[in-house]
């Protein structure tokens, strides 16, 4: 389960290198090698041409890198001062901490950034996804890295704030850094990088100068794009809608409507921290619902718990984001994890009949090809990625629910698996599914659904369908500073 | 892409029964490696450890421990602790004698009431766990103390009227006499083994058991009713200290105060040798089980050493150190 | 220079606020101390018709300072998501140690108080090393160790005895002047200077996410290993004052400061998932919990009820704490 095989780059001083590749190409585990969070198996660093060893992140700042992860890591008990400050506070006599330095000097270092908005006595929690992400970059440059690694940097920044952003690398390469980030954006790597490397299942692939994008993703994914995406099945005209929702509200979601018919997928898109999640886990019962309606084929349904929107006749099912914390039972079984949403239907009176769970596990095994030798006994923990995702998938497959809510499932995840979900999703809304789906690849949603609801500040911002749904314009939708 | 299920030539047995050892398995088997180890040592030292009747007191004692610790063990499982068991235990002890005033006649109503006293304590931790977050050591600490005062003032420090009762002969002869050359109360215990395993190993509550203490969250996300279960467990938990406490006075006769005390510390370290992870979501109850054998086998073989009070806490303590670094570590990041 | 946009609506508070809100916790540890003061000055006089006077109050004080210091110790632990279960032993251990071999004469005692706060930083780097490199759960290793420990202390002591000089119990638990006050506000003072250090610092960041601050350079195993060391450190002067109070040793008085430690913690508004309080708050715990002794006492309550009230009123306040946190908006 090796997420990175042979991965060799360089990058130069005063240089802007984008790393690009799917989810689950190495990007990040790359990343994490180079800023000492973990040790490579194999192979060798070199800083100005002398070997060096990065033993831990401590070893890695002292030699001048300096990294915006993908996970945010801010401290939610530290205001946003003690979080910007953290490791390289300003120090008084006896090298104690002066506390009340920190938050004047946090305005001043945002002042010369050209932040403006971010109270520096405010906690995390309490700030958008957005701010946190600034707030990250602007921890990073403190330090005055010689290297620079950003991770997904913009995701959840809009136009205003990716300007912002360019500006500050393009100044770096001026100072004569070496910045090196990834995005999903095909723009921002065409506008920022130099030179761009393509990693594809945990290998080099190519390191150019210029690139099309077309060229780019036939590298990325080893088949063209039209080659990478199966054909979606068309929608009938007369097709009845399964799931309808009105004005719903909730943490972060002001007012939601629309209505999902059954056969067909419909993509949520949007920049990151919009709302979405919120709307994912409130469909699923996972969060409380603060106002508006629900209808399921038509009838009111109140969906207080998980349990409840599974047990519906239609049946709803969630598979989350981040498998490792939301979905999966890693030390536990193959088999264990596939059965757990139908415990019920593979026991007789509350006790497990081992023949019909095998029999469960070998159609969810067979349907979804998943590599696994003894699925009663092998642990989740070794199953690579791409399958780990496919038994969860399977989890909900087993359950037979008709309304599928697919969050980010992409994430993590080699191509040819990646492939083999995309067929899956075409044959669910062929058997007559419907799908709700939601990626942080803005090129997914464009591609595999039928219509896309772009949302913004937990709305609806625009709907898009037919001819218009391609990349480009969902990332105009979700960028644009009036909404629709 | 080849399916994965089945393999074109059968098996040989002997490769899947390999295959089914998996290391929380393993575990179970050094548990009880560990009880025998101490049982060959304790019978090198000093010969006659190692005979029918000295196991026989051992498993006896060791099943006291083991009662209590198979409520402990649920509790462990979806990530918890019982802090409770002292007071719960001696509470129940002393509703028992209080309530049967020492007559059979009232024996069996007395046994379920004391019972009911360990499902109420379990409730009430359980509820306060789950529905109001409170974290489970600050509740069942909580708890412990308001069944020690509870137990101290009803009773008056033990020196009210009925308080001197015996338990009554029928129950005592459930944990004293012999069957078949065996204690009854190794009967008892072999029962409540095996409604254990069963309940853990092959129905639906114990998968989800296992569910919950893997990954909370997940289990949440897949359907599962995490909170009313973990008030169940924790009443079963109360349960089972109700029910170490019955057999405790049974066997000694009549109730003291402070009986629970070395039940807290012996039931969690039973459950830890035998392979449950503190952290929830491995384990089973034949390895507590185990766990339960070994430490009252170790303290047996230090008492019969003449070791003074203090030698054998620093002993015990050292070598529960030593198990866990052996197999209770936790794994690196994953 | 483009600027980044503000996101609205933003509430935007004043620093006051922000000081209120994130320090809520130990502001109701203090309104409960307040409120436990005032009922107990209430019963008091109700009791005995006059008000508590300085002979009560040094009673107070000195009773307090053992838990004091054995819970700031725990608190440390606590703050990293840990737990010290050994702080019992360690001051049964501590106890011991001064009531045996403490003489008069500034001499000796200075060269004890010194070995027994050096031996307190022993134990709390055994529990230390077994946490950070062997990966081991703090309950459990705290378990054993508790276990051990006290296996020592009666080893030293094997019956209650031994004696504390005269001078010693003068400086430390002065029975006639709550100069023990003297000792908390130097608590205060080493806290806000703890706060202030790198080691302070990195403790709440791994509180708040171990990998995160694993990611930002903490050295997470050294910290963990000087998170156990100082409350090894403020156990063992636990047992010094403990000793000082009581004039005497015994080697299983230490034990109930397991409980009534992690209650003070609580009760301080630490909470136990890490990276947040005060140890201030803790202070006050430690006193409200002596208080609440004396409060049953003279509210008439039948002294065999104790612990009844104690973990009822645990109970309670964590409820409290976590309501609060919630209506303020911050995570459980």
């Amino acid at each position: 389960m090796r997420a990175l095989l042979d991965a060799s780059f360089s990058a130069d001083f005063g240089e802007v290198h984008a790393l690009v590749g799917e989810n689950g190409a190495g990007k990040s585990t790359m990343i994490k090698i180079l800023s000492g969070l973990l040790r490579p198996d194999a192979g060798t660093l070199r800083v100005r041409g002398s070997q060096v060893d990065f033993r831990s992140p401590h070893v890695a700042r002292a030699l001048g890198v300096g990294t915006v992860f993908q996970e945010l890591t801010l401290m939610p008990s530290l205001t946003v001062a003690e979080n910007l400050f953290l490791r390289n506070e300003p120090q008084g006599r006896a090298r104690l901490i002066r506390r009340r330095e920190l938050a004047p000097r946090a305005r001043e270092v945002f002042a010369r950034l050209g932040i403006n908005g971010i109270d520096p006595d405010e906690l995390p929690p309490a700030l958008s996804l957005a701010h946190r992400q600034v707030i990250e970059i602007a921890r990073a440059l403190l330090r005055d890295p010689e290297i620079l690694f950003l991770d997904e940097p913009t995701s959840a920044l809009a136009e205003q704030e990716v300007e912002w952003l360019f500006r500050l690398v393009r100044d770096l390469r001026e100072q004569g850094k070496c910045v090196i980030f990834t995005s999903h954006r095909w723009g921002e790597v065409a506008d920022l990088a130099d030179r761009i490397t393509i990693f594809r299942n945990g290998e080099h692939v190519a390191t150019r100068r210029q690139l099309t994008e077309g060229e780019a993703v036939t590298l990325m994914t080893g088949r063209t794009i039209d080659r990478m995406y199966p054909e979606r099945p068309p929608l009938a005209h007369d097709a009845p809608v399964v799931l309808e929702v009105r004005d719903l509200r909730g943490e972060q979601m002001k007012g939601i409507s629309f209505a999902l018919r059954r056969g067909e997928i419909l993509g949520v898109g949007g920049l990151a921290g919009q709302g979405q999640r919120d709307l994912f886990m409130t469909l699923f019962g996972a969060r409380k619902l603060a106002g508006g309606e629900l209808r399921i084929n038509g009838q009111a349904q109140r969906i207080r718990k998980p349990s409840d929107a599974i047990r519906l006749r239609m049946g709803i099912a969630l598979v989350p984001e981040d498998r490792k914390t939301e979905g999966l039972m890693l030390p536990m079984s193959v088999r264990d994890n596939l059965t757990l949403a139908v415990l019920g239907r593979v026991a007789f009176g509350g006790v497990l009949k081992r023949s019909t769970e095998q029999a469960y596990v070998r159609r969810a095994v067979q349907r979804l090809h998943i590599r696994t030798t003894r699925p009663s006994v092998q642990e989740m923990a070794t199953l690579s990625g791409g399958n780990q995702q496919k038994v969860l998938i399977g989890r909900w497959l087993l359950a037979e629910s008709d309304i599928l809510l697919f969050y980010d499932i992409t994430r993590g995840v080699d191509v040819g698996t990646k492939h083999d979900i995309y067929e899956l999703m075409m044959e669910l809304v062929a058997e007559g599914k419907s799908l709700l789906f939601y990626s942080s690849e803005t090129e997914e949603v464009a591609r595999l659904c039928h219509r896309v609801l772009v949302m913004r500040e937990g709305r609806v911002a625009a709907e898009l369908t037919g001819p218009s749904t391609d990349a480009e314009a969902i990332v105009a939708a979700s960028v644009r500073e009036d909404a629709a | 892409m080849t399916a994965g299920a089945e393999t074109i030539t059968p098996e040989p047995r002997w490769r899947k029964l390999l295959a089914s050892l998996t290391p929380d398995r393993r575990r179970v088997l050094y548990a009880f490696g560990a009880a025998a180890l101490v049982f060959a040592v304790g019978e090198l030292l000093h010969p006659g450890f190692g005979s029918t009747a000295s196991i026989k007191a051992i498993l006896v004692i060791a099943s006291f421990v083991g009662f209590v610790a198979a409520g402990q063990t649920l509790v462990i499982l979806v990530g918890g602790i019982d802090l409770s068991v002292p007071w719960v235990l001696n509470g129940a002890a002393i509703l028992l004698v209080t309530s049967s005033l020492g007559r059979d006649g009232r024996a069996a109503q007395a046994v379920l009431l004391t019972l009911a006293l360990g499902l109420l304590t379990g409730l009430v931790n359980g509820l306060g766990i789950a529905y109001l977050a409170v974290p489970a050591v600050v509740m069942t600490l909580g708890m412990n103390g308001i069944m020690e005062g509870l137990t101290l003032g009803v009773s008056k420090g033990l020196t009210c009227g009925s308080c001197a009762s015996y338990a009554p002969k029928a129950v005592q002869d459930v944990v004293r006499s012999n069957v078949l050359g065996v204690p009854a109360d190794l009967f008892l215990w072999l029962a409540v083994a095996v409604a254990m395993t069963f309940l853990l190993s092959a129905t639906t509550f114990g998968r989800r058991i296992y569910a919950i203490g893997n990954n909370n969250t997940a289990a949440f996300l897949a359907g599962i009713n995490v909170r009313l279960m973990t008030v169940v467990l924790y009443m079963l938990s109360g349960l089972f200290a109700a029910l170490g406490g019955i057999v405790l006075v049974a066997y000694g006769g009549q109730a003291t105060l402070g009986m629970g005390d070395p039940y807290l510390f012996q039931s969690i370290a039973a459950a830890v040798i035998g392979g449950v992870s503190i952290l929830g979501g491995r384990g089973h109850y034949l390895g507590t089980l185990a766990g339960s054998i070994t430490l009252v086998a170790l303290v047996s073989v230090l008492l019969a050493e003449n070791m003074p009070d203090w030698g054998r806490s620093v002993v015990y303590g050292g070598a529960i150190l030593v198990i866990l670094l052996a197999y209770g570590r936790e794994r690196q990041q994953l | 220079m483009t600027s980044v946009t503000q996101v609205p609506p933003y509430r935007s508070r004043t620093r006051f606020q922000h000081f209120t809100i994130q320090s809520a916790p130990l502001l109701l540890a203090l309104i409960i101390l307040a409120g436990m003061t005032g009922l107990y000055v209430g019963l008091f006089y109700r009791q005995l018709s006059r008000f508590p006077g300085n002979f009560e109050l040094t009673s107070v004080v000195n009773t307090s300072m053992p838990l004091v210091f054995a819970a700031v110790g725990q608190s440390i632990v606590v703050l990293t998501r840990g737990l010290d279960l050994s702080v019992g032993g360690m001051i049964d251990l501590t106890n011991s140690l001064a009531a045996t071999h403490m003489h008069a004469g500034a001499g000796s005692m200075l060269v004890w108080s010194l070995l027994v706060l050096l031996v307190g930083a022993a134990g709390g780097a055994i529990n230390g090393v077994l946490v950070a490199y062997g990966r081991l759960q703090p309950i459990l290793v705290t378990l054993a160790t508790l276990s051990i420990y006290q296996g020592l202390a009666i080893k030293t002591l094997p019956a209650p005895g031994g004696s504390v000089p005269l001078e010693y119990t003068k400086i430390l638990a002065n029975p006639n002047d709550p100069t023990g006050l003297g000792f908390v506000a130097l608590i205060v003072v080493i806290w806000l200077v703890f706060r202030r250090t790198r080691l302070g610092v990195d403790i709440f960041a791994i509180g708040n996410d171990e990998e995160a601050a694993r990611a930002h350079g903490v050295r997470v195993r050294a910290t963990k290993i000087g998170a156990y060391v100082l409350s090894g450190t403020f156990a063992a002067a636990g047992g010094l004052f403990l000793a000082a109070t009581t004039t005497s040793g015994d080697a299983t008085s230490g034990d109930v400061f397991v409980l009534t430690s992690i209650a003070a913690v609580v009760l301080g508004g630490i909470s136990f998932f890490g990276g947040r309080g005060s140890a201030i708050g803790t202070v006050a715990g430690a006193f409200i919990l002596t208080l609440l002794i004396n409060v049953l006492f003279f509210a008439s309550i039948d002294p065999l009820y104790q612990s009844f009230f104690q973990g009822l009123f645990l109970v309670v306040a964590i409820l409290l704490g976590t309501l609060i946190r919630r209506l303020v908006g911050m995570r459980g």
